[in-house]
């Protein structure tokens, strides 16, 4: 039997350490579980062909989500993928894992943020799925922070709009 | 900071820790409200998009990625039997550069912190299934305990292990066993809010976490018997 070589070793732990987090990560970014699965393998084929370019073990996850992004982005050029109206995406979920009121309040807030532009919604998924500072998001997405922060507090101000239909500004800053 | 300056910064981040931040919402009764208002929007949010991901998916990559490579290699070899040397020379240079590993129980909780949502299933999975998630991990169950109302063959870290729960009167008992790592001796310890004992167990370690202890030495005596014999 061949011994497993060090760089496999290194991929084994990659892929069982950050499948999860990238396939929440490809599901948000395109709203449908199968593409999100294909994506998810797509991209760590890809990980696995430049692997010596990961230098720092820290850095793994947002080189994980780089090529995440342009494995998507190639997607979009190849084919127009067929628009789902987001009333009727189903998530997987574990529903015997939830209330019936947590079960409900998950499903209206991914609806809404299916809605959500990916503009807003991909600086809000780095932040609360990826656990990314405004910095990191900035160089991830090649943006300034100043303007990173602006799309967070907008991508949360649409979201709360979309969910309780009030009025934008009282909702953000609840001065009322 | 003043009350608008803190409530923008609350709509970018409501995790920031930011020193005037912090000395706002101190100082702020009703910042302090919305602040504990945002965090509570913020925790739904975080769980809404906690989407279950199929079951055996790092399985099913690292196949495609194992057989890709194996297809590669060997075409490589016909290609030039140089060039397979120069990639196992390539693979013993890089080997040691594997990072130092947390503390088997600190890899635990931080799985389970990812997976709490499993914590209230009630409902008992078959032994069938049960046993079928130990042997892929290449543990043969001598016999299958009964209350299982989760086993899945997760990861925790780099480890190949099984997650299981059982629920009991005293809460859920969650059950990692780690079949390629097996600790010298048993152990108890406290992280993050919750009791633990981990103990060798067959060729693995056996790690049990609850709120509460009551129920480990029943549970690991169950698991002694099922794994060990």
């Amino acid at each position: 039997m061949s011994p497993v070589s060090s760089k496999q070793r290194q991929f084994d732990a990659l892929v069982r350490g950050y499948s999860g987090d990238l396939f929440r990560y490809a599901y948000w970014l395109c709203g449908e579980e199968a593409l999100a699965q294909d994506l998810v393998q797509e991209s760590f084929l890809r990980a696995w062909r430049s692997l010596d370019s990961l230098r720092e073990t820290g850095a793994a996850k947002a080189w994980l989500i780089t090529i995440l992004r342009r494995e998507h982005a190639r997607l979009y050029e190849r084919k127009t993928p067929q628009l789902v109206d987001v009333d009727d995406v189903e998530v997987a979920d574990d529903r015997e894992a939830l209330t019936p009121e947590g079960a409900g309040e998950d499903a209206l807030i991914r609806a809404a943020m299916l809605k959500l532009d990916v503009k807003y919604r991909e600086p809000l998924l780095m932040q609360v799925l990826g656990g990314f500072s405004c910095e990191e998001i900035a160089r991830e997405l090649n943006i300034s922070s100043a303007a990173v922060m602006t799309q967070l507090f907008r991508a949360r101000q649409k979201l709360k709009a979309i969910l309780g239909g009030e009025p934008i500004e009282a909702q953000v800053y609840e001065l009322r | 900071m003043n009350c608008v300056e803190f409530r923008r910064q609350l709509a970018i981040d409501p995790h920031a820790s930011a020193a005037d931040f912090v000395q706002h919402r101190a100082e702020c009764p009703r910042c302090a409200e919305a602040h504990a208002r945002a965090l509570t929007f913020e925790n739904g949010l975080a769980r809404a998009l906690n989407v279950a991901v199929p079951a055996q998916l790092a399985e099913a990559i690292l196949f495609a990625q194992t057989t890709a490579e194996r297809r590669r290699r060997t075409g490589l070899r016909r290609i030039s039997m140089f060039a397979v040397a120069a990639a196992l020379v390539l693979a013993i240079g890089v080997v040691g550069m594997r990072a130092e590993a947390k503390p088997l129980s600190l890899q635990a909780v931080e799985h389970l912190r990812k997976e709490e949502d499993v914590l209230v299933l009630t409902k008992p999975i078959a032994a069938d299934e049960v046993s079928e998630v130990f042997a892929k991990r290449g543990v043969v169950l001598k016999q299958v305990p009964d209350d299982i109302s989760f086993v899945a063959p997760c990861p925790v870290g780099e480890h190949r292990s099984v997650h299981v729960v059982m629920p009991t009167a005293d809460g859920p008992v969650t059950v990692i066993y780690v079949a390629d790592q097996k600790l010298a001796a048993a152990e108890d310890f406290e992280r993050d809010g919750l009791r633990g004992r981990s103990m060798p167990v067959g060729n693995g370690t056996l790690i049990l976490l609850a709120k509460s202890s009551a129920e480990f030495a029943r549970i690991g005596n169950l698991w002694r018997a099922a794994i060990a014999g």
